[in-house]
């Protein structure tokens, strides 16, 4: 099974607080891939929205996020892409 | 469910600074001195008293541990000579030592205190007995120095048997788990459960103290089950006595029948029952998941319902009854 890993910084100013985090769910929810997450040895399914929460990721973060799966590429890519966006946000 | 690939965390040190944090108000602590050093590392959940060090045998001195010196130990120092210490001392210090803890509220010889201000090797006073210090500081480092990892579940007490549910995503943890709180039993943790080894033999779920009691419900979004059902309906922390796995009804599977066969699963080491539960639509979970906790003390009082069910048929048969 394909296995990417790659390290993202939060830009968003508030962090990943619930809306962004929502944000990220829908669109990992998307892949075959299961998506990982993790801050400082916490590691949490990116597929679930409290998961995402436990993390407190404030602004400059340095998530660790790990896909493994099929679409393991394209749901990287996709996460970078939002994450580098700030998660719709400013 | 998988156990073998979780991620455990455990923590190799902590700073004499966060056991000052924790501890302070339990044992009513205080600095005497040698404070620049709060940031040394605890690296082990035992103890030490030294008394046989301060003696002058240092073979087998366990200086990587907390020194506690009590009522035997000051005494002693006392009574050696201000040389005969500063001698005893030296040597003890030729090794890291984190932190020396004195109960009774114990004031320690100046000799003793100035090394230990040069040294920078921090002494905490406690206005508790010895033995309280001790047991207190081992089960507080102890749980410090657990095994930890998260799991994707759901965590109820129900009935006083802590359930973990798990399952693939969609499965209906989270839906089981609030209809187990609508009738009466009380949530842990949803979504996201910390689960943490205390003693050699028991698991503990906790809830994360960023989401608490907080639960997401598809369509609905983010609720807290203590302000909608009420802090009765809630706790911070249970020890888990069931492993229940929801499973799609499969053709394939075997489930159990009889529940004459017992399975377990190894959770940080903790050996749990396990229950395989398929999911088909129509089927109350929430209900099922009750019979299982009260089965499940049923057995741990003794009663084997299947067991005692088959033995009485087997008796019936052998008397040529049947």
């Amino acid at each position: 099974m394909p296995e990417v890993t790659e390290e993202l910084r939060v830009v968003n100013s508030l962090g990943l607080h619930a809306r962004p985090a929502a944000t990220l769910v829908q669109t990992v929810l998307k892949f075959k891939s299961d998506v990982h997450i993790s801050l400082n040895g916490h590691r949490v399914n990116a597929k679930s929205i409290m998961g995402l929460l436990t993390l407190a990721a404030a602004q400059g973060s340095i998530l660790v996020v790990t896909c493994t799966g099929p679409d393991a590429e394209e749901a990287l890519t996709a996460v970078r892409n939002l994450v580098e966006a700030g998660c719709g946000e400013s | 469910m998988d156990t073998h690939n979780l991620p455990i965390n455990r923590k190799n040190s902590i700073a004499v600074a966060r056991l000052l944090d924790a501890m302070a108000d339990d044992l009513e602590l205080e600095v005497l001195c040698g404070f620049q050093g709060i940031g040394r590392s605890v690296y082990t959940s035992d103890i030490n008293r030294p008394g046989l060090a301060l003696g002058g045998y240092l073979d087998y001195f366990a200086s990587d541990r907390v020194q506690i010196l009590g009522n035997t130990e000051i005494h002693y120092m006392e009574q050696l000579s201000a040389a005969g210490l500063q001698h005893r001392l030296e040597g003890m210090f030729s090794f890291e030592i984190p932190a020396f803890l004195l109960s009774r509220n114990l004031t320690p010889s100046h000799i003793f205190m100035d090394m230990c201000n040069r040294r920078g090797i921090p002494v905490l006073r406690s206005r508790k007995s010895t033995d309280e210090v001790i047991s207190r500081i081992i089960l507080f480092l102890a749980e410090e120095f657990s095994p930890e990892t998260i799991v994707h579940g759901s965590a109820v007490d129900c009935y006083g048997v802590g359930c973990l549910i798990v399952g693939a995503p969609g499965i209906g943890k989270s839906e089981t788990a609030l209809e187990l709180v609508e009738r009466g039993h009380r949530i842990v943790a949803d979504d996201v459960v910390a689960l943490k080894r205390r003693r050699e033999d028991s698991l503990y779920a906790e809830s994360s103290p960023v989401i608490e009691h907080h639960m997401e419900i598809r369509g609905i979004g983010i609720i807290d089950i203590k302000s909608v059902y009420g802090v009765g309906r809630v706790r911070n922390s249970k020890r888990i006595g069931l492993v229940v796995e929801l499973e799609e009804w499969s053709q394939e599977s075997e489930y159990d029948r009889t529940g004459l066969t017992e399975e377990f699963v190894t959770v940080l080491g903790v050996r749990i029952p396990y229950l395989l539960i398929p999911v088909r639509p129509g089927r109350n979970l929430a209900i099922i998941l009750e019979v299982a906790a009260l089965n499940h003390r049923l057995k741990e009082l003794g009663v084997h319902p299947a067991q005692k069910l088959n033995e009485r048929l087997m008796t019936l048969m052998s008397n040529g009854d049947a």
